[in-house]
């Protein structure tokens, strides 16, 4: 790995609490990066640790071992909420806090007790645009929309602060086809115009091969193959890996699985 | 009409427990299990009142601080130790953090009110400070067992909410303020319905006592009023200090929510 890494884990491990309480080993020596403006997806069958290790970036987990840095510093020396604030976390069920949309967007600087937002100046409405955030939302009840618009507020949401790199868990799996499309479209506009660092974890082969740059493939516990997202998906080299995309439905163009 | 209390022999106690005996039967009747639990409940009150009665009595006649600060000690021991045994998450630090709570806001309370209101002379009266201290730390014991499985519950249901807020750059004390304002609330709905029902539901333990051994009816409910307001305040203080350390032992010391 280079130092080119905006976010950058290096040999970390990880266990979690195993049904029984013993702590369960489920990263082993992982080594991952994402430049700005990349987005990586980190693919891979459930179990195979992928959403353990995006939380290890903004530290909603500790590791075992290894050491995970945010432009080279580590981000163990950056108080928990400033390094959050950073590296938002966007999980597959869209949570929204009670009240407006509004209420919502303006919740990034509520949280962290800076002046809000001009929700109507240029920047903004741009972001609003990205996101696909329609301003007639803004007065309603945030809980009462779909899933679809409740996510792509949680994303405006997470991009309302200091944010330099996105973690995404499955953030279209709640999501019918073609809105799922629309937000890949979104994550790819995003790191392209807001230079965003993005790591998009998902088990739906589609969606990283539309807006990926490069891939990681997980499998029990390890990242089995990294590389370009058309080489991982389409032509890997380990044997595991073309396993498991044998598995998976068809990786293909017209969008259908 | 006579203004001392009519005392109980032993005759007539043995016709009350007549009454439990029935309970005893009906319980049996309706299959419903709990025929050894009242029997033995039953007895067990008889036994700890009778011994507490005459612990009070000897207290009573010494007419020295010692041994009444030692009961109270000892009920506030106990008071804490049930209050554990409710908690399935223990903060760090639990039993020194519920004591000091308790200590200090029964205790302040207590003292407030007997020195400060009442100005009981000697300050150690066993007459006044034992059972008063008693409402004040048994309150207090229901409210911060309240406050602390509220707050268990609420890190249950509220770990989205906490975990978005912690994404967005929150502090831990106010992603957990949520939780932490509704424990509080839970803590103290006892006292906002007791204090609104009270004379119209019922006749208050402490007024009924009062008036039943010929206290002027006037005086007793004074009393009552200030024990209810002393009571309110010790709750709201026991249960405040209990939170205001309790929801860190949610999170790690990294401050992300605790998987356990």
């Amino acid at each position: 790995m280079t130092s080119r890494e905006l976010l950058l884990a290096q040999e970390v491990t990880a266990s979690r609490p195993g049904d029984d309480g013993v702590p369960e080993r489920v990263l082993q020596k992982t080594t991952l990066g994402v430049a700005s403006g990349e987005i990586l997806s980190v693919v891979g069958p459930s179990g195979s640790g992928k959403s353990t290790l995006l939380r290890l970036f903004n530290r909603l987990l500790e590791p075992d071992s290894g050491q995970i840095t945010l432009s080279g510093m580590d981000i163990r020396t950056f108080p928990p909420s400033v390094l959050r604030a950073q590296i938002p976390l966007v999980t597959q069920k869209p949570y929204l806090f009670a009240g407006t949309v509004k209420d919502n967007l303006l919740a990034s600087a509520r949280l962290r007790r800076v002046a809000p937002p001009d929700l109507q100046s240029p920047d903004i409405k741009k972001l609003t645009e990205m996101c696909r955030v329609e301003q007639s939302w803004l007065e309603r009840d945030a809980r009462k929309l779909s899933v679809g618009q409740q996510q792509r507020i949680c994303l405006m949401r997470a991009l309302l602060g200091p944010c330099r790199a996105l973690l995404l868990d499955e953030p279209t799996s709640a999501l019918d086809r073609q809105t799922a499309a629309q937000m890949a479209q979104t994550f790819r506009l995003l790191a392209n115009e807001k230079d965003l660092a993005i790591i998009l974890v998902t088990h739906d082969l589609q969606i990283a091969e539309l807006c990926a740059d490069r891939v990681a493939l997980m499998v029990g516990g390890s990242v089995i193959e990294t590389g370009p997202a058309a080489q991982v998906l389409h032509d890997p080299e380990v044997d595991a890996a073309r396993q498991f995309l044998l598995a998976e439905p068809a990786v293909n163009d017209d969008g259908a699985v | 009409m006579n203004s001392a209390i009519i005392d109980l022999s032993l005759w007539d106690l043995v016709t009350v427990y007549s009454l439990l005996l029935m309970s005893v039967g009906l319980a049996h009747l309706l299959r419903a299990g709990q025929s050894r639990d009242l029997f033995w409940s039953g007895l067990r009150m008889f036994v700890q009142l009778m011994v507490i009665g005459y612990v009070l009595h000897l207290v009573f006649a010494l007419e020295s601080a010692l041994p009444v600060l030692l009961i109270l000690v000892v009920m506030t021991g106990f008071a804490v130790q049930t209050i554990g045994a409710r908690v399935e998450i223990k903060m760090p630090n639990f039993y020194r953090v519920v004591g000091a709570a308790m200590l200090f806001g029964c205790g302040g309370m207590t003292f407030f009110f007997c020195t400060l209101v009442i100005g009981l002379e000697p300050w150690y009266d066993p007459r006044y400070l034992i059972p008063l201290a008693g409402m004040v730390i048994g309150n207090s014991m229901t409210g911060a067992s309240l406050a602390a499985e509220r707050l268990a519950a609420e890190f249950r249901e509220r770990t989205e909410e906490i975990e978005t807020a912690l994404c967005l750059g929150s502090s831990v004390k106010l992603a957990a303020e949520p939780a932490v304002s509704s424990a509080f609330r839970a803590a103290l709905i006892p006292s906002v319905n007791a204090m609104a029902a009270m004379g119209l539901v019922f006749l208050p333990g402490m007024m009924t006592g009062q008036i039943l051994s010929g206290t002027e009816p006037l005086i007793a409910v004074k009393y009552q009023i200030a024990i209810m307001c002393v009571i309110t305040g010790s709750v709201a203080l026991t249960t405040f200090m209990i939170l205001r350390f309790g929801y860190r032992s949610y999170f790690t010391p990294y401050q992300s929510l605790r998987e356990d």
